[in-house]
């Protein structure tokens, strides 16, 4: 049920709800006109609804039923004294009680559509605010599950970049370890021929301590002094040179060691150019790496990761070129920016390589030989240098891997 | 649910003319109001805007007495068509004891009848009728425009459905009256199981749709 019966449009009339629809005052002033004060509008159990002030109860007087809807729903009484007769009056009054009818009905009807209405907009109201609801849960989550896809993601990159670390610097390390074992090698051979020769010349002071000039010569002659005086200084010499070597080598490797080191410096780019190319070159012997550099500004940059980066490409460059091959890197500043460039006169890349020369694990390598993340991290880092890295290649014609950093800009990420 | 008064002798019973917008449910209460002939018969309560739309309801008494002297009232609505008015046609419906579904002919219309005669069935729901027991006629009106559907296409669509389907151009007054005759046969025996027309009033089915016709008209 819509509506309690009280309430509902359709109700039977009945007289009093349908003399409330009219103005009452009005009512009893235009039948008191008619047939003066001597009037009674009863309903159809004989209530007295509207009276004239003269009404005595209508003895002597008459009445007539007032219709409406088919049925009797109350009765129009005039006393003796009234100058018309109470059916004259009934056709009127049944056209004031269908006005009034229909204007009851119409408002009930009227507020009944408009509750519905209010209704089915709560209702709908209700069903917006779960699905709203439902959304803004579903938001949350998302914003949740992103932070966690992000955290995975960060990780995993993080993990990568060591990985490539790992790599570059084990690559390295065999490299370093045979440069550094040759010098000690043929120091340490030195060092034992060396050792021989002291022998030689304890013999020669044996005989000088006697005084004996003859045994002198002798010894002299037999020790072939002569040679050995010459070899000695060359022997010394030549392992102060291996061991210089081995000096500017863990000079180099100490460049290298600042590759955890978080702050910035302000740094000659020019410096671990030769660093890197120093260290290259002792890891690719079969090739040889030039260097042109130009006077470059001093460069607000991490040098630990961009050492990362230019080691990463002489390394690139060194494996695509066969023995007697020829890798250069050269340096040069525009004015805003450092370029630097490693070229190379190696195989070259094809296109579809070339497209995909920077996407993470992409190798053309054996595996186990590279990790495919040498590029993606170098990337990475020039770009946290809010600089940008460009290749240019074809096969047979080599390669050209230009890194421009620029000087005014702080670093990015 | 018929309203017995039994101080007052009276069964009041509620018809709602139900259809979409514009099919001829006033017209129907228009020629009704002009045609029947009842003992009984009040003024047409019409609530129409100035194009013809129905805004609130129409209103229809006819009525006549029983042997037993029992007053049979029956009031006639019709409920506003047009799509907007849910509200009002739920109320309108709300406690009714038969509807004529009034629908138009016309081939156009098929998707509107179909939609308004969905709606009726849902509503009737919603007030809390039995629509599987709430007495009801289809009447087929607007006969009389040119392209409308055959009746034997309307009739084997029809066919199988438990209400009857009765046809009418209400304008020219045809077939409104058997409309209702039809809905007044079925109507009686669901009066007449719950109130004893027949036993307690002396009234049988011929003779209540007779006299709420004004006896020209015989059912069944």
């Amino acid at each position: 049920m819509l509506l309690s019966t009280e309430e509902a449009f359709d109700r039977r009339p009945e007289l009093r709800a349908l003399l409330e629809g009219l103005p009452r005052g009005q009512l009893a002033r235009a039948l008191a006109a008619l047939c003066g004060e001597d009037y009674c509008l009863e309903d159809d159990s004989g209530t007295p609804l509207v009276c004239g002030t003269a009404w005595r109860g209508g003895d002597g007087g008459n009445r007539a039923p007032l219709e409406h809807e088919l049925e009797i729903v109350g009765w129009l009484c005039l006393g003796p004294r009234s100058p018309v007769a109470a059916q004259a009056l009934v056709p009127m009054l049944a056209l004031l009680l269908l006005a009034a009818a229909r204007y009851r009905m119409t408002a009930a009807l009227h507020v009944a559509a408009i509750q519905e209405d209010y209704r089915v907009l709560l209702e709908k109201h209700g069903q917006l605010a779960q699905s709203e609801e439902r959304l803004r849960k579903l938001s949350a989550e998302l914003e949740s599950r992103v932070q966690e896809q992000v955290a995975i993601i960060e990780r995993a990159q993080r993990q990568l970049y060591q990985t490539e670390k790992m790599a570059s610097v084990g690559q390295l390390a065999a490299g370093m370890a045979h440069e550094i074992n040759n010098p000690i090698g043929f120091i340490r051979s030195n060092l034992v021929t060396a050792g021989g020769y002291v022998q030689r010349f304890a013999q020669l002071a044996d005989a000088a301590r006697r005084g004996d000039g003859a045994a002198v010569a002798a010894h002299w002659q037999r020790g072939d002094m002569d040679f050995v005086l010459e070899d000695f200084a060359q022997l010394l010499q030549e392992s102060i040179d291996g061991a210089d070597r081995v000096a500017r080598i863990v000079a180099d490797l100490k460049t290298f060691s600042s590759v955890d080191t978080t702050e910035d410096a302000l740094v000659d780019l020019n410096q671990n150019l030769r660093s890197v190319v120093h260290m290259a070159q002792a890891q690719f012997g079969h090739v040889r790496i030039e260097l042109d550099l130009q006077p470059l500004p001093r460069l607000s940059c991490h040098p630990g990761r961009l050492n990362q980066v230019f080691l990463s490409l002489v390394q690139n460059a060194a494996q695509a070129v066969a023995d007697g091959g020829v890798v250069r890197v050269d340096s040069a500043s525009s004015g805003d920016a450092v370029r630097v460039r490693v070229h190379d006169d190696g195989v070259g890349m094809a296109p579809e390589v070339l497209a995909r020369a920077f996407d993470p694990f992409f190798t053309t390598r054996a595996v186990g030989q590279g990790t495919g993340l040498g590029l993606t991290v170098s990337r990475d880092i020039v770009m946290a240098h809010g600089g940008r890295i460009d290749i240019d290649s074809a096969p047979g014609r080599g390669t050209t891997v230009t890194v421009t950093l620029p000087l005014a800009r702080g670093r990015g990420a | 649910m018929a309203e017995y008064d039994e101080a007052r002798a009276t069964l009041s019973v509620k018809v709602v003319y139900y259809g979409p917008a514009l099919s001829g449910k006033t017209t129907n209460l228009m020629r009704l109001h002009d045609i029947l002939a009842p003992e009984l018969k009040g003024e047409l309560m019409t609530l129409d805007t100035r194009n013809d739309r129905t805004l609130f309801f129409d209103l229809l008494p006819v009525g006549f007495r029983a042997p037993s002297g029992l007053l049979l009232k029956f009031r006639l609505f019709t409920v506003p068509g047009q799509v907007a008015h849910d509200s009002t046609r739920k109320s309108v419906l709300s406690r009714a004891d038969a509807v004529v579904f009034v629908a138009d002919s016309q081939r156009n219309q098929s998707v509107n009848n179909g939609e308004s005669f969905e709606n009726l069935a849902h509503n009737a729901t919603v007030v809390g009728l039995d629509f599987e027991q709430l007495p009801l006629v289809v009447q087929f009106n607007k006969r009389d425009l040119p392209d409308v559907l055959p009746e034997e296409e309307i009739l084997a669509r029809w066919g199988r459905a438990p209400w009857p389907v009765t046809f009418a151009s209400a304008l020219a007054g045809q077939g409104v009256v058997e409309t209702f005759a039809a809905l007044l046969a079925r109507l009686y025996s669901s009066l007449d199981a719950r109130h004893e027309l027949a036993a307690r009033h002396g009234l049988a089915r011929e003779a209540f749709v007779s006299a709420a016709c004004g006896g020209t008209v015989s059912c069944c």
